[in-house]
């Protein structure tokens, strides 16, 4: 847990180090790119935990889900509607999702409440 | 976790992190700088020099007067405050005005191809040829019977020009340009931009300089009621 983290932080240094900026036109791409990532990492770590993780899983869902939402910003733009919105609304209830499990599956497996025999079952479906 | 897996979720990570800072820089607006040269710098300064050496004067001149009214008996300051009144009258052009000018009379041009349709004048023209007018050293300009003062709307209403609220009419037209030089101005409207342009639209600009040209005054109220002073930003208090 404690490595990507890192990563990350190294990442976002490098990244403003560097001064590189993309065109302003592609803003939007970028944030969807980034959004899909973050899912399909926060998505990958709640696998882990739940011990189904499975690479093959891991790396098609992340490049599926960048190109469909690509593919949504994209129409959205050629109709001049925001339809980028439908892709940031829908990944980012799954990410929400998913951190929840994630807390829950923590709190659970560091022992806070093994007494409690009731919480056995992780819904996916609901946010806490 | 296997090894290979930590391996990859962590350049994972690293290539988000990568991403957000690429959009968190681009978000950022870049800092404008500077990038006059030595010269510019100095024009620049010469300009604000002279903008301060004219505020300079005005003042000078603004605490002369006020000298003068506190130095004078009541009766006199009367009679300077009523000076006062009508030069700034006449400097707005409330009163009648006299002096050498010129009178820029526009005419239809009719040729073979058009001789059916008269020419119509458009705001757009008198616009133009006021403004250039101005800058070719006109000190007080009149169209028609309708003297121009600093804030005459000149426009179209129902395919008429209308000038400080009254049409003036069709074709041909008469100007009346008071100037201190008339033969120069006259010779900067005979090679001006306005001539072609009204030429594209069949009508031609006839100049005539004369001694002596009364300018109508202004009728209507000079209203200030959505004036307001501009604040002028001085160098770098951006």
């Amino acid at each position: 847990m404690g490595i990507p983290i890192i990563f990350l932080i190294l990442g976002l240094i490098f990244g403003l180090l560097t001064n590189i900026t993309i065109p302003e036109a592609y803003t939007n791409y970028l944030a969807v790119i980034i959004l899909a990532a973050l899912d399909a990492l926060i998505g990958g770590i709640r696998a882990q935990l739940e011990r189904q993780f499975q690479n093959k899983l891991f790396i098609s869902g992340f490049f599926f889900n960048v190109m469909v939402a690509l593919v949504i910003v994209f129409i959205g733009e050629m109709a001049g509607v925001e339809l980028y919105l439908a892709a940031v609304i829908a990944l980012g209830i799954r990410m929400l999702q998913n951190i929840s499990n994630i807390r829950k599956i923590s709190i659970q497996k560091g022992g806070l409440f093994k007494k409690s025999k009731k919480n056995k079952g992780f819904s996916t479906n609901h946010i806490e | 976790m296997k090894r290979k897996n930590q391996i990859a979720i962590a350049l994972f990570c690293f290539c988000i992190g990568l991403s957000i800072a690429f959009l968190i820089q681009t978000n950022q607006k870049p800092t404008e700088k500077d990038t006059r040269d030595l010269w510019e710098i100095r024009t620049s300064l010469q300009e604000e020099q002279m903008k301060q050496q004219n505020l300079y004067k005005e003042i000078e001149k603004s605490e002369a007067m006020l000298k003068l009214y506190e130095e004078q008996t009541e009766q006199q300051q009367m009679a300077s405050l009523k000076e006062s009144i009508k030069r700034l009258k006449e400097q707005a052009g409330l009163t009648k005005k006299e002096g050498t000018g010129v009178i820029l009379t526009i005419e239809p041009i009719f040729t073979e191809e058009n001789q059916y349709e008269y020419p119509q004048i458009t705001a757009d023209l008198i616009h133009h040829l006021v403004n250039e007018l101005n800058t070719y050293g006109a000190t007080d300009i009149a169209i028609g019977n309708e003297r121009i003062v600093n804030i005459s709307p000149i426009r179209d209403v129902n395919e008429k020009v209308y000038v400080n609220n009254y049409s003036i009419g069709s074709l041909p037209i008469k100007l009346y340009v008071l100037s201190e030089e008339p033969s120069r101005l006259v010779d900067y409207v005979n090679v001006s931009e306005s001539l072609d342009y009204f030429a594209l639209e069949n009508m031609e600009i006839h100049t005539e300089t004369v001694e002596n040209i009364t300018l109508p005054k202004y009728d209507g109220a000079i209203d200030f009621e959505d004036v307001k002073v501009m604040a002028v930003e001085g160098e770098g208090e951006e």
